[in-house]
């Protein structure tokens, strides 16, 4: 019997690279650090990364690794100045670790039309590397929404703060929202997902938990492809910049808030301290897991790293 | 039909005694008036709904009569089998416990339960003092082993892990 194509194919072509995301809706919560220093250690730990900074409004992750601004950005395969998105992978001088850079001058690239934003997440699957990394944009762009909800680890950075967390739950809702549209067959449904996103709809719907009542009265069948939907979103919680237990303990209660509130089964991946000796990298341009990696935050951000590559969470909160 | 309260603590039906005393401090906090994780996402009306939910959910499952009287109403066993494990056996991961633990792993692992030394100085009775010398690794003001050992043991019972494993992998750490 003629065996398949796929057959013939090495086995390390069909194993898929982990597409990581990086995503919180604020800017200045450590998003750029956190991506940059999760990267870092898959590389200490073995894996062949690229971190991608899809922050294309204003991107800073090169600066994060210490590097100058790069001649060579996404924007240069988004436009297609160049012809492979190899092409703009630059080396970070960290052995596995490499980096996409984002562009900062090109305002008009925030809002990518969307088969050029299928183009680029096609050709960051192709990249022969164990784990593409990509750092969020701040707000909620259709950018920033698209790239979390395609990624297989969609981790959502908040610090212990009103603000953050405000759009931190936007952001949730925002990626969720434009998913389950996706999603719904039928006109009615879509419009309902429309509705939901204004917080002040006539619908009264104010939750996801809300909007799959509404659409289960109208027809149980129209709700299924949405419930399905919302099992499989499953954002991980890094609570960034903590400074005493209470802060900790704020991730626990985040995910207790999504199950209980919103009907999302979100877990919570770890935390990091506020950390002197972060900003004292940050300051010399060099990032802390090499400046300083017996400091705190070096501790718990290879903890963090392990945690998420087991697809392990921190336990309830209780 | 009220609400039922092993849901509304998020327990199950087995839970001891202990696990609804931390689950009920959780909700109490999550709903706390002001509570930095509901920011936006509940209002004040609807937060203090969930706070009364929450009283009378434990109100029912902390005195024993009523409780047993909620199990039978709903046919759910009567807890006198072995309790569930505390805490949740979710974290009770005792048996992946490294050969040796440092003291700052120590913390992180009580903090990622959301304990503070405090809480746990007031269960054990040992003085938050030697509980900042273990987690400090400050090897030489900790109290002989034999001492020790039980401090550890203490410890790692309130954090759900193995007493036993959590001591021996500390006291491979300092020795």
């Amino acid at each position: 019997m003629a065996l398949s194509v796929s057959e013939l194919l090495p086995a390390a072509s069909l194993v898929r690279r982990q597409i990581w995301s990086v995503g919180g809706g604020k800017g200045g919560i450590g998003k750029s650090l956190l991506t940059a220093s999760i990267g870092w250690q898959l590389a200490r730990m073995g894996r062949r990364v690229v971190l991608v900074d899809a922050d294309l409004g204003g991107a800073n992750l090169h600066t994060c690794l210490g590097l100058p601004a790069s001649g060579r950005t996404l924007a240069d395969f988004i436009q297609r100045r160049v012809g492979s998105i190899e092409d703009v992978v630059i080396e970070t001088g960290q052995p596995g670790l490499r980096l996409i850079s984002g562009a900062a001058d090109l305002l008009s690239a925030a809002n990518i039309k969307h088969l050029q934003k299928v183009r680029v997440m096609n050709h960051i699957r192709a990249l022969d590397v164990d784990m593409v990394l990509i750092d969020l944009g701040a707000g909620t762009s259709f950018n920033s929404l698209d790239f979390f909800l395609l990624s297989d680890v969609s981790i959502l950075a908040v610090v212990p703060e009103p603000t953050s967390i405000e759009n931190g739950y936007r952001f949730i809702k925002s990626a969720l929202y434009r998913r389950l549209r996706a999603v719904a067959a039928r006109e009615d449904v879509r419009e309902l997902v429309e509705a939901a996103l204004d917080p002040k709809n006539a619908e009264g719907i104010k939750t996801p938990l809300d909007l799959l009542a509404r659409v289960e009265a109208r027809d149980r069948e129209a709700a299924e492809p949405l419930r399905r939907e919302m099992a499989v979103f499953q954002p991980r919680f890094v609570v960034n910049e903590v400074r005493d237990v209470g802060d900790v303990a704020i991730g626990h209660q985040l995910v207790a808030a999504c199950a209980r509130h919103l009907g999302l089964r979100a877990s919570y991946a770890g935390f990091v301290h506020h950390d002197d000796a972060v900003w004292q990298s940050v300051r010399r341009r060099r990032l802390f897991m090499a400046d300083a990696p017996t400091s705190r935050a070096a501790e718990e951000i290879r903890q963090l790293t392990r945690g998420l590559v087991k697809g392990e969470s921190l336990g309830p909160g209780y | 039909m009220p609400d039922d309260p092993y849901r509304v603590l998020g327990l199950e039906p087995r839970a001891s005694a202990e696990q609804v005393e931390r689950a009920y401090r959780f909700c109490v906090e999550l709903y706390a008036e002001g509570s930095l994780a509901l920011y936006s996402l509940l209002e004040p009306n609807a937060a203090e709904a969930q706070r009364a939910l929450v009283r009378e959910a434990y109100e029912t499952l902390s005195d024993p009569q009523r409780r047993r009287e909620y199990d039978a109403s709903r046919g759910l066993l009567p807890p006198e089998g072995p309790l569930l494990a505390f805490p949740a056996p979710a974290v009770a991961a005792s048996a992946e416990l490294p050969a040796e633990l440092s003291g700052p792993e120590l913390r992180r692992l009580r903090e990622a339960r959301g304990l503070s030394l405090r809480q746990i100085a007031a269960v054990t009775k040992i003085g938050v003092r030697f509980l900042e010398y273990i987690e400090e690794d400050r090897l030489a003001l900790l109290p002989p082993p034999v001492y020790l050992r039980g401090f550890l043991q203490e410890y790692g019972r309130l954090l759900g892990l193995d007493p036993r494993a959590l001591a021996d992998a500390y006291l491979a750490h300092v020795k």
